[in-house]
């Protein structure tokens, strides 16, 4: 008898349940783009605290609404913001100021040493831009060591291993194979470093399609997919919808009353409107609507 | 032949034109999404004189001389540029050669110094309680301390940006001065060559590497810029207006750039 091959295929809330209290979790994709919301959604929802969050290189609105919900304690990530609809994150703001939560301060050279390391099973690795900086003072992390071949002064960027990757891509077959539209951004990195990596998808494909392209696996080896169609919404997904616009204002308009004005009411309803209330992905989904839906078109 | 200067143009335009003349042809260019006026003038000298500029544009490469237009996008994550793609970038791989990325590189910052080293973690004094949160450092970092050189570019021109000393720094300049500010601590590339405002253009005193008024936009006094500046800076016995940019640079950057009229704005 030939034994099946097992399916990976999980729903957004077994993926979410994986996430606990206190653990670092990396979260994949870049400012306004590729984040597995579903699973971030979710993980809100289960009220998950003491985070550490790590990335992207440059970290979005999606890291925000996690930071505003209480879910984080430190966030390791060289940028947090959403371009020109914020070029400052609202409630990272606030909470970096407060000391509401720790920030490892790094450039995105620094980040991706950091789970280099993790992946080569490194202590560290060497970095010379930071010299001269006031990285290694406000992030103590950070060693200022003698390079033992030339004498000069580097910096050594400790490892940063995520228990758990969360990463969307356009594809995966059932058996974690996956294949990104586009770049990933900095999700490989991720996945090479991480101690498990679940990779929210856009649609299954069946196996023969991978096989049909195997340069085109980004990703070989995920430990499991979570099927969420729209699932980086509101944030673009490359191939399939460019970003909400008209949402990342509502949630910019939202956090920023807190962060500006000491109101939290706007936010607390946003999340009360489109993650607490709706139990599911696909209730969220009916939450945005179909008519906003397939207005964000893939062109 | 002789240049036919535009007489009408913004500041933007003319800040366009001049970021147009840093670049050299067969150069690696990063094309920022977020800060429009450094791209318009990087796309601008791209299809005016550096035909041979390797572009990056939001992840990928592309070489973009027989687009007839620019479409917008504004944002690094964009996925639509990707229909000019020559190559991919995976982000990740920034970090193996940031050298592959750029040879020159635009840095915004919240503060600077008289030495041209930049600050965009936050302002205030204790860093576990700031009194402003900045966005962070993205790459500006690593980029501009391996690319050949890098602009500073705010878009305003205050005390409040040009300070005595950044309460933290998150680019190296010419770090404590001196033509060898850089290599004393090791940092290769020529730093920042000009940094570039709203009023002015500033450049560095070649021994002491302090920042010098090297030219002043139209309407601008030379008062206003020393007004503005909360450090000593290096005043020539003359400053010259802000080289204009050309009719054609003018209609390159309304036609085929800046369709959508950022920089009229």
């Amino acid at each position: 008898m030939i034994p099946e091959r097992k399916s990976l295929i999980i729903d957004e809330r077994q993926a979410a349940a994986m996430i606990r209290d206190g653990m670092t979790i990396a979260i994949g994709g870049f400012i306004n783009s590729s984040h597995p919301m579903a699973i971030v959604r979710q993980i809100i929802r289960r009220g998950v605290k003491d985070l550490t969050v790590v990335g992207p290189a440059s970290g979005g609105l999606d890291l925000d609404l996690l930071i505003g919900a209480g879910c984080v304690k430190k966030l390791v990530t060289a940028y947090m913001g959403g371009e020109h609809y914020c070029p400052i994150a609202p409630l990272f703001r606030v909470a970096a100021e407060r000391g509401e939560i720790d920030v490892w301060e790094c450039d995105e050279g620094m980040f991706y040493c950091a789970l280099r390391a993790a992946a080569q099973g490194l202590p560290f690795t060497p970095w010379k831009a930071g010299i001269g900086t006031s990285f290694p003072q406000v992030n103590p992390d950070l060693k200022v060591f003698t390079d033992p071949i030339n004498g000069e002064p580097l910096l050594a960027v400790p490892a940063i291993k995520p228990e758990i990757a969360l990463i969307y891509a356009a594809h995966a077959d059932p058996y974690g194979n996956v294949q990104h539209i586009g770049t990933g951004f900095g999700d490989r990195a991720m996945w090479r470093a991480a101690g498990k990596t679940i990779v929210q998808v856009e649609k299954i494909i069946p196996n023969e399609e991978v096989r049909k392209n195997p340069l085109a696996t980004s990703i070989y080896g995920a430990d499991a997919i979570v099927r969420a169609p729209y699932g980086s919404h509101p944030f673009a997904a490359p191939g399939y919808y460019i970003e909400d616009e008209e949402h990342i204002r509502e949630y910019v308009a939202a956090a920023n009353a807190y962060a500006k004005k000491g109101d939290r009411r706007p936010f607390e309803a946003y999340l009360h409107k489109y993650i607490m209330e709706p139990e599911t992905h696909a209730d969220y989904l009916e939450v945005i609507g179909i008519k906003r839906l397939i207005s964000l078109h893939e062109y | 032949m002789t240049k036919e200067y535009a007489t009408d143009f913004t500041t933007k335009e003319l800040i366009a034109s001049f970021i147009a003349h840093q670049v050299r042809d067969g150069e690696r260019v990063a094309v920022g999404a977020g800060l429009h006026v450094p791209r318009a003038g990087i796309l601008l000298a791209h299809l005016l004189y550096c035909p041979n500029v390797r572009l990056y544009v939001v992840m990928t490469f592309t070489n973009l001389i027989k687009e007839p237009k620019m479409e917008p996008f504004y944002t690094v994550t964009d996925f639509r540029p990707a229909k000019w793609a020559e190559a991919y970038v995976f982000h990740d791989d920034f970090q193996e050669n940031p050298r592959l990325v750029s040879d020159m590189f635009v840095v915004g910052a919240l503060q600077i110094d008289k030495y041209g080293n930049s600050n965009l973690i936050g302002v205030g004094k204790d860093y576990k309680r700031l009194d402003f949160r900045g966005p962070g450092a993205v790459g500006t970092l690593s980029m501009a301390h391996y690319v050949d050189r890098y602009y500073l570019y705010v878009q305003s021109h205050d005390r409040r940006i040009f300070v005595e000393q950044c309460d933290f720094i998150s680019t190296i300049g010419w770090g404590e001065g001196g033509a060898d500010g850089r290599r004393k601590l090791g940092i290769p590339g020529n730093g920042p060559i000009y940094c570039i405002t709203p009023l002015c253009i500033m450049d560095f005193e070649p021994t002491s590497k302090r920042m010098r008024l090297k030219s002043v936009h139209p309407g601008v006094t030379v008062d206003q810029v020393v007004e503005n500046t909360g450090f000593e800076l290096i005043v020539p016995e003359s400053v010259p207006e802000t080289e204009p940019p050309t009719i054609h640079e003018i209609r390159t950057l309304r036609e085929r750039i800046d369709v959508e009229g950022m920089l009229r704005r």
